[in-house]
């Protein structure tokens, strides 16, 4: 088959899905206000196919459907698993089962108070002496040990989980991906149709979304995730403050590191993030932050006493 | 001071996450070090932006401070932790022992020398794929009942917030 010729036929093929499909916009059946101005430009970014001419390849009326349509929930989920075997591959998990049965209690709860509380989401932490946090699309959310070891308390750990959750929740790597997204990937995307990723296009999605890893997010999108990561872990009731004391600390490790090399070349530097976090939270925050002994329980577990 | 002979009581009695011992801070900006922890709280001492001083402890928005003779409370944003090394960490008050309070206990600020080689670019390109670790991901994921039970044991109770505005200005 031609290149072309296989082309028109997963122009077609997506086309096809979008009018199957329901669109998979952010669930907002939280009871939580959303961010509504954030959504909706999310909303509004469509579907860029890449380049592809599809007005040649299908008739006007579905190259407009084509050309709004956003990744159905259940595309994105596939296209996450994927990122996430991936990133597996690189960083296995840590075989602690009681840490990350802890890690998936506090990131499943934060998520019930986010935008998209009914995602499959999965938490892990992953082994690796980097300091570091990732989220794949669809809810799949990994902090590394190194990271891990640099909190001090369980509303430290949950500030880190609530930015990788906001990521998810505003679609950030989804977007991402869409905007570098070659014409293979889209080929792959037609795939989903028959259910699920497999072989080369499970590791064709992968390595677009690990690229995206590599490459990092805009500044734009991570200061956003700090804000919003501020508001789900305060929404979940632990104090406000936690991503900030996180931030403290990786602004004072030293920056030639080699377990930062890659977050520092990836993300806004911690001391604009704290600049940024000083000008969003509101003082009254602070009457948010009231000691909580209950939550000695993340000592117990991730720094017991020799 | 008294304080040194109170020390090995203090570390045999905290929890990890509140060791009692100072660490070096540097303000950012010209900050008041407050008698409590409340913006109208008195001030007891003035202090310069660019000031090291010692770290006791954070207590949410807050970090209590001290300076010389004085204690006292300031914003947690007004102050930055010196990278270990530095002109700052050594001139602080605070001992060798030094560990970061409430912060990043031990571990912050010492370089990883283990030889192991980090999640890096290449390994992240280079990666194949492991569904298997996927699968046992799974396993450990959270029922929305199990959370619920897990925050109510951390007597975390959900609360209404309003979406925080974008700052405009921030640089």
């Amino acid at each position: 088959m031609s290149r072309r010729h296989r082309r028109s036929l997963s122009a077609v093929a997506l086309a096809a899905l979008a009018v199957l499909l329901p669109s998979g916009c952010a669930t907002t059946d939280s009871p939580q206000p959303t961010e509504s101005k954030d959504v909706a430009r999310s909303a509004l970014g469509g579907f860029s196919i890449g380049g592809i001419n599809v007005g040649a390849a299908v008739g006007a009326a579905q190259s407009t459907v084509e050309a709004t349509r956003e990744i159905t929930e259940p595309e994105e989920v596939a296209m996450g698993k994927g990122i996430s075997e991936g990133l597996l591959g690189a960083a296995p998990l840590v075989k602690n089962a009681q840490q990350q049965r802890f890690v998936n209690n506090i990131g499943r709860w934060l998520a019930l108070n986010s935008g998209r509380p009914d995602l499959p989401w999965h938490f892990g932490i992953i082994e690796t002496a980097s300091v570091n946090a990732f989220a794949t699309p669809g809810g799949n959310v990994f902090v590394t040990r190194g990271l891990v070891a640099r909190t001090t308390t369980e509303s430290e750990l949950a500030g880190v989980l609530a930015h990788e959750i906001a990521h998810v929740v505003q679609k950030h790597h989804l977007a991402d991906i869409k905007k570098n997204a070659t014409k293979g990937l889209l080929l792959d995307l037609a795939s989903l149709k028959g259910g699920g990723l497999t072989g080369e296009a499970a590791r064709a999605v992968a390595r677009v979304g690990l690229e995206g890893f590599v490459r990092g997010l805009s500044r734009e999108d991570e200061i956003e995730a700090d804000r919003i990561g501020v508001v789900i872990a305060a929404r979940s009731g632990y104090e406000p403050f936690g991503l900030v004391a996180v931030l403290q600390t990786l602004n004072a490790m030293p920056q030639s590191d080699d377990a930062m090399a890659l977050f520092l070349k990836t993300h806004p530097s911690p001391a604009d993030r704290l600049r940024a976090l000083e000008a969003e939270i509101p003082a009254w925050y602070e009457t948010l932050a009231k000691p909580n002994p209950a939550l000695v329980r993340y000592t117990t577990l991730f720094k017991p006493k020799p | 001071m008294r304080r040194f002979s109170l020390l090995p009581v203090t570390v045999a009695l905290c929890a990890a996450a509140t060791l009692a011992l100072a660490e070096p801070a540097v303000t950012v900006k010209q900050v008041e070090l407050r008698a409590t922890p409340a913006a109208d709280a008195k001030s007891l001492l003035s202090v310069p932006a660019n000031t090291t001083v010692d770290l006791v402890k954070r207590e949410g928005a807050w970090v209590q401070l001290k300076s010389g003779r004085v204690t006292g409370w300031a914003k947690l944003f007004d102050i930055r932790l010196p990278a270990a090394g530095s002109a700052a960490a050594k001139n602080s008050a605070g001992n060798s022992m030094s560990q970061t309070l409430n912060l990043a206990a031990g571990s912050r600020g010492t370089s990883v020398t283990t030889g192991v080689r980090g999640l890096d670019a290449d390994m992240l390109r280079k990666a194949v794929p492991n569904p298997q670790e996927f699968t046992t991901l799974e396993t450990w994921a959270s029922t929305k009942e199990q959370a619920r039970t897990f925050a109510s044991a951390g007597r975390l109770e959900a609360r209404t917030l309003e979406p925080l505005k974008a700052a405009g200005a921030s640089k």
